[in-house]
């Protein structure tokens, strides 16, 4: 289904203006600097123009679906909204996530909320940054399940796939509103053609690096290699914070008088005390443990929890990073570390 | 026509974070440092021995803690906490009647089905002996199923000794056998039992290692050691249950802070045989 940009942009602000069903749209925007190429996830208004391709926002989807702070008991109502512009390497952090916080036996339930009541409508990317790495862990750069639309653009245009029931009639709504076409074989052949040039940009840029199916090798190295890596690691925890698929979590005693109520807030295992006992003990008294424990979560203990790794490739922990530390560089040199050791 | 469908896990699940309001009804002072709060839920919370729970003051915070009492009480539950820090200094300070939020049960338990019939040890040291309280008192509720309880307890000195009333009883009772050791008896305190860490009483274990469990809990150190020993004396590791602390919010493997490597101490623990995490990572500390 070919649908052209504006009427789409147009379908959305109106739906977020009715509010009957849908309360809120958010989209990614580019910053207010003119020099500055990245993109924020806000609410469409009137005056703002969403991005919808590109790369990835600064902000991961996590943040709107898994608050920095947020009450879990009792769990407050969430509101109806599209989130729209989200990249395939968010989208696969929203699957861990699901798989960490919505097992079977125990919900969380803020997440769950915002989950059941946010419409997620992906989109290619059509640039990359210099980060991104999705290719290294088997992604890549545009979404192909999981979804309830996907965006395309073929220039003025979007190719609309749609991914889930409730994509569906979303997309009777845009149809029963705004003008509509079929799409020509050659513009599906366009858009694999401009998939391609992506994923051959992301080979490009990641040459140096390697990637593996051996990360259990990780927990077999000496601490020294990990000494080196974490040298200039300064434990802020940003590259916690900022990654999709991190998802711990301090939990806060906020009770009244007599109500009892519970907000959870994110934690870092790079901090000190996160792992600290009664009596002051921790595993992990050094910053480079702590350094090490963020590697092996990711790509041991995860699998074990998961049956995934924990990174999609995003690359946004090596933007954040105070201290100029690549994530992909350090993944590299470790493994290389590992299959020698062995 | 909504356009928003329900998508994830479908059946509506009770929140985990869900608290239980409970009254303090009574208050026993252990010793210096620890103290047995006995409470009353509003609800009754049906629990297994060795499962804990998560405590809070309101406005203060929670900690996990293990219920003492036995699994078979489900109106009332006994919580033995010692003062290490800032909740449970708070706790030290609340008072009968004050009320305090309960979320849980949380967590593995002891498998009593493959005790049934057999010669069960149960060593622990200091505030260890919250755990093993309640299992103790489980077990003896059945004692027709087991062949014998040996529990051995240890404390600093005579007076960081816990349960005190109790234990001239439970040493009474049929088919148990109770020996206390302290590490060592300051001047001015009077003790007329054992004196060493716990383990030394090893030497007076009179059952076979190799077909019989021993549960185990204490401080980290005494974990170590213990298991250890009881390794040495012939006890499988497969039969050998450790209770491991670690740092906890959620109770339940959503926050992350307790996990060793591929475990998470709430969720598969914190009952572990010592087969399952030795190899792990960060279990001792
Ligand atoms: C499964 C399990 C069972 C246990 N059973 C028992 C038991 O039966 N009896 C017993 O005495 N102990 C038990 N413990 C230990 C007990 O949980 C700790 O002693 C207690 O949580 C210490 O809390 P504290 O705040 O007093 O100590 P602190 O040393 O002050 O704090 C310990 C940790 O909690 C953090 N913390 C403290 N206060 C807050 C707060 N308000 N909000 C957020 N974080 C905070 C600290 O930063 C630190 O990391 C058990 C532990 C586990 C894991
Ligand atoms: S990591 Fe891959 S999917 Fe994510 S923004 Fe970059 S190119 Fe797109
Ligand atoms: S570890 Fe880094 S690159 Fe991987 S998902 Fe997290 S933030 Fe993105
Ligand atoms: S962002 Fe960089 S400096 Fe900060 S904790 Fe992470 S690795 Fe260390
Ligand atoms: S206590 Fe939260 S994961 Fe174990």
């Amino acid at each position: 289904m070919l649908i052209n940009i504006q009427d789409f942009i147009e379908f959305l602000r109106k739906t977020a203006q009715q509010g009957d069903q849908i309360s809120q749209v958010v989209v990614p925007v580019r910053s207010e600097y003119a020099d500055d190429t990245h993109t924020f996830f806000r609410p469409l208004t009137e005056s703002n123009t969403p991005l919808f391709n590109s790369y990835r926002t600064v902000d991961p989807a996590k943040f709107l679906l898994y608050l920095p702070r947020e009450q879990v008991f009792p769990a407050e109502q969430t509101k109806n909204r599209i989130l729209a512009g989200v990249k395939a390497c968010d989208l696969k952090a929203l699957e861990l996530l699901d798989a960490a916080l919505l097992y079977d036996q125990f919900t969380d339930p803020a997440y769950k909320q915002w989950r059941d009541s946010t419409l997620i409508i992906t989109s290619d990317c059509d640039d990359i940054s210099s980060s991104c790495h999705c290719n290294l862990v088997n992604g890549q750069p545009f979404a192909e399940n999981g979804y309830d639309l996907n965006l395309s653009q073929i220039k003025n245009d979007f190719l609309i796939t749609v991914g889930s029931d409730r994509g569906d009639k979303l997309l009777d709504r845009i149809k029963s509103e705004i003008k509509t076409r079929k799409a020509s074989e050659s513009q599906r052949m366009q858009v694999e053609k401009q998939r391609k040039r992506i994923i051959e940009r992301l080979t490009g840029q990641n040459k140096p690096y390697s990637r593996s199916s051996h990360y259990e090798k990780l927990r077999t190295i000496d601490p020294a290699p990990w000494q080196d890596e974490s040298m200039t690691c300064i434990g802020c925890g940003a590259c916690t914070h900022i990654c999709p698929t991190c998802y711990c979590l301090i939990l806060n005693d906020e009770s009244k008088a007599d109500q009892f109520i519970k907000q959870r807030s994110f934690d870092s295992c790079q901090y000190n005390g996160y792992a600290r006992v009664a009596g002051g003990a921790t595993p992990r008294p050094s910053m480079t443990e702590r350094f090490r424990n963020r590697y092996l979560c990711k790509f041991d203990y995860m699998v074990h929890n998961f049956e995934k790794i924990g990174c999609t490739g995003c690359g946004r922990c090596t933007q954040a990073c105070a201290g100029e530390i690549d994530f992909r560089q350090v993944v590299h040199n470790l493994q290389n570390m590992a299959i020698a050791v062995q | 026509m909504p356009v928003l469908l329900k998508t994830t896990s479908p059946q509506d699940i009770e929140n985990p974070y869900r608290v239980i309001p409970a009254e303090i009804y009574d208050i026993v002072q252990e010793s210096p440092l620890i103290r047995t709060l006995k409470l009353r839920p509003d609800e009754p919370i049906v629990f297994k021995t060795g499962q804990f729970i998560e405590l809070s003051i309101p406005g203060v915070g929670e900690g996990p803690f293990t219920p003492s009492s036995s699994h078979f009480e489900t109106e009332r539950m006994d919580v033995t906490i010692m003062k290490t820090g800032f909740v449970t200094n708070t706790i030290h300070q609340a008072k009968t009647g004050d009320r305090v939020g309960l979320r849980g049960p949380f967590g593995s338990h002891y498998p009593l089905d493959t005790f049934e019939g057999k010669n069960i040890l149960i060593l622990g040291g200091g505030c260890g002996l919250a755990p093993l309280r309640s299992l103790f008192l489980t077990l003896v509720h059945e004692i027709d199923r087991y062949n014998s309880i040996t529990f051995f307890a240890g404390a600093k000195s005579p007076k960081d000794c816990i349960y005190k009333q109790a234990v001239d009883e439970w040493k009474q009772y049929p088919k148990v056998t109770f020996v206390r050791a302290v590490d060592e008896v300051p001047a001015g305190q009077e003790w007329h039992e054992d004196v060493g860490v716990v383990t030394v009483l090893l030497n007076k274990l009179d059952i076979d290692p190799a077909d019989n469990p021993a549960v185990v809990c204490g401080p980290p150190v005494m974990m170590k050691f213990g298991a250890r020993d009881l390794l040495e004396y012939g006890f499988r590791e497969d039969r050998l249950y450790l209770s491991m602390e670690k740092k906890m919010y959620c109770g339940f493997g959503q926050c992350r802070h307790c996990v060793m490597g591929k475990y998470y101490a709430c969720k598969d623990g914190p009952v572990f045989t010592y087969e399952q995490i030795k190899n792990e990572e960060d279990i001792w500390e």
